[in-house]
């Protein structure tokens, strides 16, 4: 079975139960924390994802990570995943749990690139201009990447709206060459 | 070059900026996941459309083959060494097309519709998908018409006709080929006002070349252009240095192109050079893509593969403006072996096939057809009335020369019955002898057959038919031209035309005997 098939019923029957416990929250907050940690660690990845290591050692390595910092409960999903030899999608489970959440709350993550640093005022125009696009909340995360030149790129989901000097460029290029290649004929 | 006035480039920067608009662009996108062999499999492009092209990085397009839970499969039409993984895939939101236009006629084009000739960009009129579903039975008529192929053998006994799929099967080297370039070559009369006025219409061709070498190409075109063929020709080539899924794509790319002929009520021919080729591609690239093998490790849909392709092939009805799109498979098969699977699913498809041998070919029968074992199943409709009449007796009597063939080394042991088949048959084999790139007009065809089911050659020595069958064209032509003027304007063998035709070969078999 493929690991999104996998990864979204992990997720899915974690979310059923902090939806039931109403600790939706919290949960979240745990499983972000995990995937953040994952996400910038390397090793712990190789790690879990080594079927040397036993898995009782990997149980009290993320025992001692995150033990003090989670819910119980979160801890124990933990183990189970570990328990079902599901370890090595730890990841992918994590962020599936966190875009069912997304789904329910109506948010939409997305990626704001611009070529300098956009001053607070900005931000929220962007993001209350893409709000009443979309009709959903925005949860935007911003980047800085100075090869645009100028402009912005705002990636929602698969969805690009490119506003960026260097796209106009790109695309001005190619327009030359298309047109120049019919004169000359 | 010229000299580039800078007032000029100016002038024309101004003109292209002033219609540049720099709103926000707005694309779809997904990120490769993984990339070899011609595969990419791409994360993300979440409403992407089956057999859409995808844009990768430096100008490599691909086409979406999988859509599967998480990733899409793509093939890739450019180099596979160009993308990375985590490089960004754009969708164009428009399916797998290509142009069409009468302005691709003397083109020479890849299957994506971008010039291999180096004649500049090509003027089209609109994009087409290239997968199209097939008429259905409303859509259609009996095929009626004939499509002269040039060659008399293949007239007189497996005619084809306009909309009819005609497979062209035999090894390598037996002339599969040249069957097809004379054909096209045959086609510059229907474009002639001489045609116009009997009635003819004109038929334009499409050879569709898939796994060849550049050279074969090259030559075949040099020869369309050297013959004046070009004009009503398009070449669409996907030779074997392209990718595989470009030598899959490209007979329905000709075949694209071949309804637009079709469908504003116009005749076209297109030759698909060869689907043996094709269907190797097709496993190629099913085989990365991770499809399951079946028999000889082609993947299961290789039927439905050729079946779509072919099935396109049409004679429209008169509300749809009776146009036609006749196809031309050709297959090679290896060492003789017409069992193996593509070929069986090729035979099965078409409506019969022009059998070629090494046997015959290495004799120096060309074109090497063994006429006992290739069938036209509807062309017989399509064939003129006076070569009907002529051809019946021509089928009988090369069917008993085959079947008394293996005695002929018996020579005078054997009865005069026997002697006398042996004889008409080895003098008609050699009438349908013809040289490559010489194809017959009709009327000379009927008059030749004729002339050989008559028994007006049996006089002649075998070495000698050739030279007689020419020389006598030459002295009817001077002397009796009404003889192929009523074949021509009426189509038909009227018994006066008989009469003078008996009267002017009595007459020339005397003056050649001398």
């Amino acid at each position: 079975m493929s690991v999104f098939r996998i990864s979204y019923r992990y997720a899915n029957s974690f979310f059923q139960l902090a939806e039931e416990k109403k600790l939706l929250d919290k949960f979240s907050d745990d499983v972000e924390l995990v995937f953040n940690t994952l996400v910038h660690s390397k090793e712990l990845r190789t790690v879990l994802r080594n079927p040397v290591i036993k898995q009782n050692e990997k149980k009290k390595l993320l025992f001692k990570i995150f033990g003090s910092k989670i819910q119980k409960a979160t801890s124990e999903f933990l183990e189970f995943i570990i328990e079902k030899n599901r370890e090595d999608i730890l990841t992918e489970i994590m962020s599936e749990f966190l875009i069912l959440k997304d789904q329910k709350e109506g948010i939409v993550r997305t990626k704001i690139t611009s070529s300098i640093e956009l001053t607070d005022s900005i931000k929220k125009e962007i993001v209350a201009k893409l709000e009443n696009r979309i009709n959903n909340r925005v949860k935007p995360e911003y980047s800085v990447d100075q090869n645009l030149i100028g402009g912005f790129i705002v990636k929602i989901q698969d969805t690009v709206l490119d506003a960026s000097v260097k796209h106009q460029l790109d695309l001005l290029r190619k327009k030359f060459s298309e047109e120049i290649s019919i004169s000359n004929n | 070059m010229a000299e580039i006035r800078p007032d000029e480039v100016t002038a024309i920067l101004r003109k292209q900026l002033a219609g540049f608009d720099n709103e926000v662009d707005i694309y779809e996108v997904g990120t490769v996941l993984q990339v070899g062999d011609g595969i990419a499999r791409v994360y993300g492009l979440s409403n992407v459309m089956a057999s859409e092209l995808v844009e990768f990085p430096n100008n490599v397009t691909g086409m979406v083959l999988n859509l599967e839970e998480d990733n899409v499969g793509c093939v890739l039409f450019g180099e596979t060494s160009l993308i990375k993984e985590g490089d960004t895939v754009k969708r164009t939101k428009r399916v797998a097309s290509f142009p069409v236009g009468d302005k691709l006629l003397g083109r020479v084009v890849n299957p994506l519709g971008e010039p291999l000739d180096g004649k500049g960009t090509i003027q089209f009129d609109k994009y087409m998908p290239i997968e199209r579903k097939a008429l259905g039975v409303i859509a259609r008529q009996g095929v009626k018409e004939p499509l002269q192929t040039g060659i008399t053998a293949i007239d007189a006994m497996i005619p084809i006709g306009r909309g009819q799929r005609e497979l062209i099967i035999g090894d390598r080297q037996t002339g599969k080929t040249a069957i097809a370039i004379d054909t096209i070559i045959n086609q510059k009369y229907t474009h002639t006002e001489e045609a116009k006025k009997y009635g003819i219409k004109p038929v334009y061709c499409v050879y569709v070349a898939i796994g060849q070498k550049n050279s074969t190409i090259a030559q075949v075109v040099a020869k369309l252009e050297e013959e004046g063929a070009m004009a009503y020709t398009t070449i669409v080539s996907a030779p074997a240095s392209s990718p595989a899924p470009l030598q899959y794509i490209a007979p329905y790319s000709g075949a694209t192109l071949g309804e637009h002929f079709r469908d504003s009520g116009r005749h076209s021919l297109v030759i698909y050079d060869d689907l043996s080729k094709q269907a190797a591609a097709y496993r190629e690239l099913s085989l990365l893509l991770r499809r399951p093998p079946g028999r000889e490790a082609y993947p299961g849909d290789v039927f439905y593969l050729h079946s779509r392709l072919l099935e396109r092939a049409s004679k429209l009805s008169e509300d749809l403006g009776g146009g036609s799109l006749t196809a031309l498979p050709i297959i090679e098969t290896q060492q003789g072996d017409v069992s193996a699977y593509i070929p069986t699913n090729v035979i099965s498809i078409t409506d019969g096939q022009i059998y070629l041998e090494p046997n015959l070919f290495n004799a120096g029968v060309r074109p090497a057809i063994n006429v006992g074992i290739s069938v036209s199943r509807v062309g017989g409709n399509a064939q003129i009335k006076g070569m009907k009449k002529v051809a019946g007796s021509l089928k009988i009597d090369l069917a008993q020369y085959r079947e008394l063939e293996a005695f002929a080394k018996f020579g005078s042991d054997l009865d005069k019955a026997t002697q006398k088949i042996l004889a008409k048959g080895s003098r008609l084999v050699e009438l349908l002898k013809q040289g490559q790139y010489i194809p017959i007009p009709v009327e000379k065809q009927v008059v030749s057959v004729f002339l050989g089911t008559n028994n007006f050659l049996d006089s002649i020595e075998v070495k000698n038919v050739k030279k007689f069958e020419k020389e006598f064209h030459e002295y009817a032509e001077l002397k009796y031209p009404t003889i192929y003027e009523n074949i021509r304007s009426t189509k038909e063998l009227k018994d006066d035309t008989v009469q003078l035709l008996k009267k002017a070969a009595e007459e020339f078999l005397e003056k050649f005997n001398k």
